[in-house]
């Protein structure tokens, strides 16, 4: 019965995520740290505002992960977190395997106050020029790679 | 609240309504009700496949995260959803047999024909650039895109309506026909959407495969009893 126990119990942690822990909390940002980042980036753009407590954003958190794993080469994917907590955001991007992605934190919603757009989650799209293209609301696949698309010229 | 796929969904269940009941001025044995109501209830259950799977396949747990599942934009699974569907149409009309889907094949056709027209609604009909003379483009754009579920749409319609004139086929037959251009549309159209990860050309390749092969069988089965028999094959 003992040795079954053990079993069992190596078996719950084999299956067990080996997801590295994200370490530190993310780098605070505002509306003008937001207008600075898109002024100086040589590439286009995703900006991404999440939360942990937000539905959709799980939902579009692997999408967004697999367009960074596709297109992370020509355009700079960044998440904000927004009205959140730090321990709460950390979580949420180790359960996602987000730590490919530029993260922010946001507790006051400035960046969307900024940019525009409303709720959570929001996408922007930045291109070359700095135009911005905002997508309220969650997003899909097909959605995702238009904008991607369109910030990278077709 | 997203009303996308709301939108695909209904305008698919209209068209398919709207098929069953020209339909049934034609000479093709169809009971309406019964006929829309199977067509319905694959839809929804295709639907809730699809969802579960696109949630599943994404890392989200359906029951730790019952209220996911309503975030419908977040996605359906394309082949889930095709599964769930043909599992709950072969379920329902496992006492009536083939011909029953042979009924149902056509209407199942146009419904999807009228989903995939559905994104003239909701404003997700582009795929990837183009320069031809039809290309669209998305608001505040100037890049042209293929109006690639507009296509879809069309060959759908287009397989619906060769079904329809086609003379009446051995048992079988039509329904393995429908999947066959259900699955040539999504084929066909594959590399003009703007999807991750290359899509799903491979699957749709099966799909069209294990179709064609199953009408080819279906239709062949017939005249080699009736060879056997010696008896020309009887019509359905």
């Amino acid at each position: 019965m003992r040795r079954a126990l053990v079993f069992l119990l190596v078996l719950i942690a084999a299956c067990g995520s080996d997801v590295s822990q994200s370490s530190g909390a993310l780098p605070p940002i505002d509306g003008a740290g937001i207008r600075a980042l898109i002024a100086e980036s040589d590439q286009p753009l995703v900006i991404n505002i999440w939360a942990s407590w937000c539905g959709p954003c799980r939902s579009e958190a692997p999408l967004l992960n697999a367009a960074h794993e596709e297109f992370g080469r020509q355009v700079r994917f960044v998440g904000i977190d927004t009205q959140d907590s730090q321990a709460d955001a950390a979580a949420f991007i180790n359960e996602f395997g987000l730590g490919g992605l530029e993260h922010f934190f946001d507790q006051a919603g400035s960046v969307r106050a900024e940019l525009g757009g409303f709720g959570v989650p929001v996408t922007y799209f930045v291109d070359a020029t700095g135009n911005v293209t905002v997508h309220a609301g969650i997003i899909d696949e097909r959605a995702l790679v238009l904008g991607i698309d369109e910030i990278t010229g077709g | 609240m997203e009303f996308t796929l709301l939108f695909a969904a209904l305008s698919g269940v209209a068209t398919a309504w709207l098929a069953v009941k020209l339909l049934d001025r034609s000479e093709r044995q169809l009971i309406p009700d019964h006929t829309f109501e199977l067509v319905l209830n694959a839809a929804v259950i295709g639907v809730v496949v699809g969802r579960l799977w696109a949630m599943i396949a994404a890392g989200t747990n359906p029951i730790s995260h019952p209220g996911d599942f309503i975030v419908i934009r977040g996605g359906v699974d394309p082949l889930g959803a095709s599964l769930g569907a043909l599992g709950a149409l072969i379920w329902t009309t496992r006492r009536e047999g083939l011909t029953a889907l042979d009924a149902i094949a056509p209407v199942a056709l146009w419904g999807l024909a009228g989903w995939h027209a559905g994104c003239v609604i909701t404003g997700s009909c582009l795929g990837a650039a183009s320069s031809l003379p039809w290309a669209l483009t998305e608001a505040g754009s100037d890049i042209g895109r293929h109006p690639v579920e507009v296509y879809a749409a069309l060959l759908l319609a287009a397989g619906a309506l060769m079904l329809v004139r086609l003379p009446v086929l051995r048992p079988g037959v039509a329904a393995a026909l429908a999947l066959l251009v259900a699955g040539a549309a999504r084929l066909i159209t594959e590399p003009l959407r703007l999807s991750l990860g290359g899509g799903r050309t491979g699957l749709y390749v099966i799909g069209v495969v294990v179709a064609g092969v199953a009408a080819v069988a279906l239709a062949r089965r017939d005249a080699a009893r009736a060879i056997q028999n010696g008896s020309p094959p009887e019509r359905q």
